[in-house]
């Protein structure tokens, strides 16, 4: 039977715990899914309000990330923005986007840029702030945040036509791992 | 000769005479309150100046102060703008350019909004137009501001060099030149409020320095014309007293003189018998009875004059007055041969008063009646009751009515003044002395009444004595009832 002071650290845990999910829930926008597990969010494709694109197929979006695509289709320029390396965003992306992982994916930059086949190399941000708004600054910048993370000085871009508030939206951030 | 209307009433002194008169009493009350007013005035007139001088001083300071200031946040916040964005440029961490952007689109939202308030501020044609030129210049600054920050963090920094080079730094020297031209207009602006400042205070020191000199010009002539006046004032006083003196020095010397014959030719032993001597003691009787009525009336006089007279109020009914007056009166005018015609109308209220003052008063209106009837001897006495316009305010009015000489329109505010005789009395050889009409003023102004007069010259003349009817109600006299009863006395 467990002394008096361990139970109440036990119920002060989960009481935290049960505390941290609800404020994630109150936090969520209208983006959020609302039928996802709690601890499972979508991962929104974010470009600037003056790109004239609003839709791209899974397919596209890696040509795009992986830098095997140049300009969009008004001529700016692509300019990738990623999170730092081992964001859950990041991670998330390069694994169901790109379909590698961290070390493959830097690989094929270093080797693309190297051999030429890469035109763009992706610029390295800090925060979700930060990638929200060098996107709102670059007309051609295309960047990834959580779907609560979007406000309305970026677009949300559909990714096979369907946005991350849809059931069948591809691009999910696992859960982390248990400690 | 034109009939008098012995049931009209006598109509008040005209309100120019009643003015001339107050003047003619108070003149150094009167110009003080003249100079009291000038003086408010002036006053006014110099706070109104000073304040228009300091509301024109606040709306400089508002518009020129608080504009170039406006104007020197303008050009800063102009300046942070774009020195946030070559802060961009110094360096490769993406992080740090995203903050460098936002400082930079932080102050020119700060810009943006300063302009849109120069322009809601903005009044002239050249104000506004400008302002617009302004809004037009930093609206396509930055929009190469945007460009150039967009390649910043592409990453594409000659490229950013380039473009700011090429259209950041021309189109962001005119928005400079604008803020110039803003301020240069400031400085216009200010120069104009600051000159029609300075005209404004010279202009006020002007109409101050105008109107001191002018309330001393005004204030000297008015201590001046005080002084005169008084001076005039005392010169009349002492040429009245004068002619007072003369007049009952030539009143005391007829009766003294008489009294000095019969006394010598009772002396020297002329008068013979009890009989002529009886005739003597009654002379020298009525001459010093005349002596001590003269001498009673100047006595009378001083005492009403200063205030010393102590008058017994009681209630009085109006034929109590006449009839005292008459009976006073009687021997005069029976050896002057005049009719007297009596009309008390009945039913009279009572008045508060003393009855041998106010039989005083009127016995002297009758001895003037008398005194300047002339050759038609015939005087009436009236009394009524007069509705006032003021409700509860009714008076009595007793007037002694003559056919005599009449006043000139000219003489009117002057024959209350004492020893005041009229030229024309004087030359014709009546005797007086002048404190008839002012002993009968002061009687009527001490029982809280009025004299007046009407008159015109070789038709007669018409004093009335105003009383105000008292205040507790009195069962009217029996005798008041004799309405048109008419006395007549040889």
């Amino acid at each position: 039977m467990p002394r008096p002071m361990g139970r109440w650290l036990i119920i002060g845990i989960a009481a935290s715990c049960l505390l941290g999910v609800s404020n994630r829930r109150a936090r969520a926008g209208p983006n959020a899914p609302s039928d996802l597990p709690p601890s499972e969010q979508s991962l929104a494709i974010v470009v600037n309000t003056s790109n004239p694109v609003d839709n791209l197929s899974m397919s596209e979006l890696r040509k795009v990330f992986l830098g095997e695509r140049r300009h969009w289709p008004n001529g700016r320029r692509i300019t990738l923005v990623m999170m730092e390396p081992g964001q859950p965003e990041r991670k998330a992306l390069i694994r169901e986007v790109c379909q590698m992982n961290e070390s493959d994916f830097s690989q094929h930059f270093l080797h693309g840029v190297f051999t030429g086949e890469v035109f763009v190399s992706p610029k390295t941000l800090a925060s979700p702030v930060g990638v929200r708004k060098f996107v709102f600054n670059v007309p051609g910048a295309i960047g990834y945040v959580r779907a609560t993370d979007v406000d309305s000085s970026v677009k949300v871009l559909r990714v096979d036509g369907r946005l991350p508030d849809d059931k069948e939206y591809g691009l999910r951030i696992p859960p982390a791992p248990a400690q | 000769m034109i009939e008098p209307d012995n049931n009209a009433a006598p109509a008040p002194v005209q309100p120019r005479d009643r003015v001339l008169g107050v003047f003619s009493r108070y003149p150094s009350a009167l110009l003080l309150l003249v100079v009291f007013s000038v003086e408010v005035g002036v006053g006014m007139f110099v706070i109104r100046d000073v304040r228009t001088a300091s509301v024109e001083a606040q709306q400089m300071y508002a518009r020129s102060v608080l504009g170039l200031r406006q104007i020197g946040e303008l050009q800063y916040q102009a300046q942070e703008t774009r020195r946030s964005t070559l802060y961009a440029l110094t360096t490769n961490d993406s992080n740090l350019q995203v903050e460098y952007a936002d400082q930079s689109r932080e102050a020119d939202r700060r810009v943006t909004d300063g302009i849109a308030e120069y322009l809601k501020q903005a009044q002239m044609p050249n104000e506004i137009e400008v302002g617009r030129g302004l809004q037009r210049d930093w609206s396509a600054y930055l929009k190469v501001r945007d460009e150039v920050l967009a390649s910043i963090l592409e990453g594409s920094i000659k490229e950013a060099v380039d473009m700011d080079l090429n259209g950041g730094v021309p189109s962001f020297e005119r928005v400079r030149q604008d803020l110039e031209e803003i301020k240069r207009l400031y400085d216009q602006q200010a120069s104009d409020q600051l000159a029609r400042v300075g005209a404004s205070s010279r202009r006020s020191t002007v109409r101050l320095v105008g109107v001191v000199c002018f309330t001393l010009i005004f204030a000297t002539f008015s201590v001046w014309a005080i002084q005169r006046s008084r001076m005039l004032g005392a010169v009349q006083l002492a040429r009245l007293q004068m002619e007072f003196v003369t007049s009952i020095s030539h009143e005391l010397r007829t009766p003294l003189a008489v009294i000095r014959s019969a006394a010598e030719n009772i002396a020297d032993g002329v008068v013979g018998g009890k009989e002529q001597l009886a005739r003597y003691g009654s002379v020298i009787r009525n001459q010093s009875r005349q002596i001590t009525d003269l001498v009673n009336e100047i006595l009378l006089f001083a005492s009403t004059r200063n205030k010393k007279n102590r008058y017994t109020l009681r209630s009085l009914q109006v034929s109590e007055i006449i009839d005292l007056a008459i009976e006073n009166t009687a021997e005069l005018v029976r050896e002057a041969g005049f009719v007297v015609e009596q009309r008390v109308e009945p039913g009279l209220p009572s008045i508060i008063g003393d009855l041998s003052a106010l039989s005083q008063c009127v016995q002297n209106l009758i001895g003037n009646a008398i005194k300047y009837s002339g050759q038609t001897r015939w005087i009436c006495i009236h009394a009524g009751l007069d509705e006032a316009k003021i409700p509860g305010h009714r008076e009595i009015q007793i007037s002694v009515q003559d056919r005599g000489i009449g006043i000139d329109k000219s003489e009117l505010p002057h024959i209350f003044e004492p020893f005041y005789r009229s030229p024309a009395v004087s030359a014709a050889q009546i005797h007086g002395t002048g404190l008839g009409l002012p002993l009968a003023q002061n009687i009527a102004e001490a029982m809280n009444g009025k004299l007046t007069v009407e008159s015109k010259l070789g038709i007669g003349s018409t004093f009335t004595l105003h009383l105000p009817v008292a205040k507790q109600k009195q069962p009217p006299a029996a005798a008041g009832a004799r309405g048109r009863d008419v006395v007549a006395q040889k």
